[in-house]
């Protein structure tokens, strides 16, 4: 009989319940928002709750189920779109005082959720129609985010760019998806990256996979295709800043995981490639390199965060060189500590904008008389960027790093990042000692809005508390490491 | 035990510094927040030792901390009668500082949240079995005395600040280099374990090349903290800058780690190393006695003669080290001990005098002794127990390490040898007898305004009684000490 029961129906959304409550959330949350802007805020914040619910529920479980060939639920995309309801929760909390604009409050929760529902598509996609749709569902949003302070000359300026360079980066990721498509016959990643693996190089497969790691390059802000970053991270709100930041950029690293990752696994069977390994040592190491020395020479905090940015993205390149499943869980790690501390960083910055203090460093002077608490909580996301322990940011760098240890081909790659965390520490340092030891120029006392000291402490209890006692986590990487392949 | 009771040494100080950083900022409330901390933590440690007698202090605990298939990471502590004699010098200085230190008025919760801090961080040095945490606890002391002597030290504070930083940091990652190097070949390839334990277990198998180079980057991590004669050059810059209460833990605790080190990492692992660099140690041993001796006759501040007095007799634990046999390492763990404690009385003293008199330079003091007769005898009775007159414990542990010596010495037929180690002691004696006789005695001198010199505090009084107390005690019963090391495999058999 062809009648479809309730069983069936819910059979089918059960991989996909917590997209399906995102849907439901994005569509309402417009209506919420032209009464009442927080209203439709914490509305958010209510739907990102429940789908981590479900998510953790899911991952506790154990539950794996793919969703027609197309999607599938597993740990990692468990543990992916939890980093995403997480970001989008801190970023809907500390949209919350509403400093960016009085109107269209419901349209701007609306977009950052139909962002987030667009990363986890990318961290779910099993086929490649899904991945482009996902990553474009996020882009689009972002565009829009950026621009979203209408009236400031700066956020136009930088979603202009941001539109261009997206666009082009659209256009070739959708050249080399369809010439790789066009060599393996399907659309489904496996596939593709089983045809990739086997190395047969032709002039298609090698246009192909340059076109394609350009176009995800772009959103990952890889070295040479980085340029768009720091403008747009100065000029966009810096709530959107720090959904770009950490939650965007991770859907770009899960893009390339799930393709050129999944591709060096299978080729292990066929000798490897590694002359593409190669390749993304080399990216890497340029990527972290010329992040960290362009760094140094910031004034502008958001330019500074935002170079920093370019140097983990180096970092977390390091997987798809060493493409081990150790590596990866290292790679997942730093992801996630990334959202706590680079995210803690911007909010920190978005709490002091929000009550009038500047974006350059040397407003930040003497900030540990004015505002201890936060100067505190910025001294240790600074710390944790730069790996000092026992913050959670030293462990996910340690963890990622010593994976480059076993196979030594790897071994000048990781002294190089070793070297530039070393060199990072001076630019993140440099902070602290402006928090800390200068002399503040006035000495009245910054309140922070409520829901950003809550956004803030969130961030800093996560990056003390994966300090002290890290297994947890890195069971949970290590479990979402090795249910990857799919 | 079912309490962890290690793991709570290092917990209670860490929230009484939590809890001393929220005080009612006023002088008097923190500082007795932290007397209450410390004092617990002695409380726990005397405990400690009374319930591990039996056991030879032996105990230890393992938790794990990270475990990967490629990672081992544990936060394993545990003590010997080694590590506890540390403990136990640590929590009692600790709170004899924060009672001493009656007048600090700037900012006085970080103050000593930042004392207690620094309790914490030594504390864990001297329990960690695991290569990564004591790498960790390793560090975690240098930011607290970092910010005490840059937030409360003297003129030049910034510049001898960061000084002590640059040196013990760069020695501390040589150290770190050292510590991967043995993990790695102690891994053989399978995953890293960072245990004390595995790294023991497999270091029979390290060829004896390997050993002498691991020894030379571990020892120069040492060797800066202890520190030896050419990287010595931070300490009296530190000293000289830091507050009082600063100073005594930097000599009297944080130096220790250096010699501490040697002992538990570079002697245990890397025996073959050890003899390779036997000769190379007893040269700097005895140029850090002599060089420090010499040094501090010409010095002119009185904080600054005893911080080279200090470089002095580390160079006596090395030497004691250096003989490789069980007395003399024995001994040279007595020495770290007495000269912990004689040396924080020292410090004290120049605290004082730095405080109540305003100045500290030897040149222009004179005849204390008749102004200021409390504070006369505990700088002469520090003085003597330094220069180590029988009776006092400096004296037994000065003894038994150049007795070590002279038996080495023996064995080796270069008998002679043994007069640059005895020339140490004429030296000493002679800088602490002039020292005294320019400063206590003689005239009053007329280049200070003395009207006004008070005499020392009750609570400083207090501290310096308790610790001169101690130094007589185990001065004239130093078999309590010597007990508690009898039994250290290393101490039966010596380096083999």
């Amino acid at each position: 009989m062809a009648f479809i029961t309730l069983q069936d129906v819910t059979d089918v959304l059960m991989p996909i319940l917590p997209i399906f409550i995102l849907i439901v959330a994005a569509l309402i949350a417009p209506a919420i928002g032209t009464k009442n802007g927080k209203a439709a805020g914490a509305f958010t914040m209510i739907a990102a709750i429940l789908a981590l619910i479900v998510t953790g529920y899911y991952l506790y479980d154990g539950y794996t189920d793919p969703f027609m060939n197309l999607f599938a639920f597993n740990d990692f995309t468990g543990l992916m779109a939890a980093m995403f309801l997480v970001v989008l929760f801190l970023v809907a909390m500390v949209s919350l005082s509403g400093s960016e604009s009085r109107k269209h409050h419901g349209e701007y929760y609306s977009l950052l959720i139909a962002a987030t529902i667009g990363m986890i598509m990318v961290s779910g996609a099993k086929d490649m129609i899904i991945l482009f749709i996902g990553i474009e569902l996020t882009s689009i949003t972002s565009y829009a985010l950026v621009a979203f302070k209408k009236n400031d000359p700066r956020s136009a300026e930088s979603a202009v760019k941001y539109l261009i360079i997206g666009g082009i980066s659209t256009a070739l990721s959708l050249y080399g998806i369809s010439l790789l498509y066009g060599l393996s016959g399907s659309t489904n990643i496996a596939v593709i990256a089983d045809f990739l693996a086997q190395g047969s190089y032709s002039w298609t497969y090698i246009v192909g996979v340059i076109t394609l790691i350009a176009g995800l390059g772009f959103k990952v802000a890889m070295v040479p295709f980085h340029s768009w970053a720091p403008d747009v991270y100065e000029g966009a709100p810096t709530p959107v800043t720090t959904f770009l930041a950490v939650g965007s950029k991770k859907m770009g690293f899960i893009a390339f995981f799930k393709i050129f990752l999944l591709m060096f696994i299978l080729a292990q069977a066929f000798g490897g490639l590694p002359e593409m390994q190669w390749l993304f040592a080399i990216m890497a190491a340029v990527t972290m390199t010329f992040g960290n020395v362009i760094a140094i020479s910031q004034t502008s905090i958001k330019r500074m965060l935002a170079y920093s940015s370019i140097a983990q993205a180096g970092y977390i390149l390091i997987v798809l060189a060493v493409a081990s499943e150790y590596a990866l869980a290292g790679g997942i790690f730093h992801m996630i500590m990334h959202v706590f501390m680079k995210g803690g960083a911007f909010i920190v910055v978005a709490a002091l904008a929000a009550r009038g203090l500047g974006e350059n460093i040397s407003d930040y002077r003497g900030l540990s008389r004015r505002a201890p608490l936060v100067a505190v909580a910025m001294m240790l996301f600074m710390f944790s960027l730069a790996g000092i322990p026992p913050l959670g940011g030293f462990w996910s760098k340690f963890i990622l790093f010593s994976s480059g240890i076993p196979d030594g081909t790897w071994i000048w790659l990781i002294a190089l990042a070793v070297i530039n965390s070393a060199i990072s520490l001076y630019y993140y340092a440099r902070v602290v000692k402006a928090m800390f030891v200068d002399k503040p120029l006035v000495t009245e006392k910054v309140k922070v809005p409520a829901s950003f000291k809550v956004a803030i402490a969130i961030c800093t209890i996560a990056v003390i508390f994966v300090g002290i006692y890290p297994m947890p986590i890195i069971e949970l990487c290590e479990a979402a490491a090795a249910a990857f392949p799919l | 035990m079912d309490i962890p009771m290690l793991p709570l040494l290092l917990i209670v100080p860490l929230i009484g510094a939590i809890v001393t950083l929220f005080m009612k900022k006023d002088k008097k409330h923190s500082r007795y927040a932290a007397i209450i901390f410390s004092a617990v933590t002695l409380v726990i440690t005397l405990y400690f030792i009374y319930d591990l007698w039996s056991a030879d202090l032996v105990s230890s605990e393992s938790y794990k901390w990270v475990d990967t298939s490629f990672l081992k990471i544990g936060f394993d502590v545990g003590v010997d009668g080694m590590s506890m004699l540390m403990i136990m010098l640590t929590s009692v200085l600790v709170l004899l500082v924060s009672v001493f230190t009656d007048s600090e008025s700037d900012r006085p919760n970080s103050f000593f949240a930042l004392i207690l801090a620094m309790e914490v961080g030594l504390m864990g040095v001297y329990m960690a079995q695991d290569y990564f945490l004591f790498y960790i606890f390793w560090e975690v002391t240098l930011i607290p005395m970092f910010f005490l002597i840059s937030g409360w030290g003297g003129p030049r504070r910034h510049y001898a600040a960061i000084k002590f930083f640059i040196y013990t940091h760069v020695a501390s990652l040589v150290m770190l280099i050292g510590i991967f190097a043995l993990v790695t070949e102690a891994a053989a390839g399978g995953a890293l374990d960072f245990s004390f334990a595995s790294v023991k277990a497999a270091s029979a198998g390290f060829a004896p090349l390997f050993q002498t180079v691991m020894f030379g980057l571990l020892f120069f991590g040492f060797a800066v903290k202890m520190p030896l004669v050419p990287f010595h050059t931070w300490l009296p810059d530190a000293h000289v800058e830091a507050p009082t209460a600063g100073s005594v833990l930097l000599a009297a605790v944080m130096l220790k780690m250096g010699s501490y080190g040697i002992i538990r990492i570079c002697l245990d692992v890397l025996p073959e190393g050890a003899k390779d660099w036997q000769n190379i140690m007893i040269v700097l041993a005895i140029v850090a006695i002599l060089y420090g001796a010499y040094a501090c006759i010409a010095q002119k501040d009185l904080k600054k003669m005893v911080a080279f007095s200090s470089i002095s007799h580390m160079g006596m634990v090395l030497l004691g080290i250096a003989t490789l046999s069980g007395e003399g390492i024995q001994f040279a763990i007595f020495m770290m001990f007495a000269h912990g404690l004689i040396t924080s009385v020292l410090f004290m003293v120049c605290g004082i005098a730095g405080h109540n008199i305003g100045t500290r330079e030897i040149p222009l003091l004179g005849g204390l002794a008749g102004k200021m007769p409390i504070f006369a005898a505990f700088m002469m009775f520090g003085f003597l127990a330094s220069l180590g007159l029988p009776g006092l414990v400096g004296f037994p542990a000065e003894f038994g390490i150049i007795m070590s010596y002279f038996e080495y010495l023996q064995s080796i037929d270069l008998l002679w040898l043994v007069v640059f180690a005895l020339m140490s002691l004429l030296l000493t004696a002679g800088y602490y007898l002039w020292a005294a006789q320019r400063t206590l005695f003689g005239r009053e001198t007329e280049k200070v305004d003395l009207s006004k010199v008070h005499d020392v505090s009750r609570s400083e009084a207090l501290a310096l009684g308790v610790v001169c107390a101690l130094i007589a005690l185990f001065g004239l019963m130093p078999s309590i000490v010597m007990n508690m090391l009898a039994n250290m495999p290393i101490i039966l058999t010596g380096v083999v």
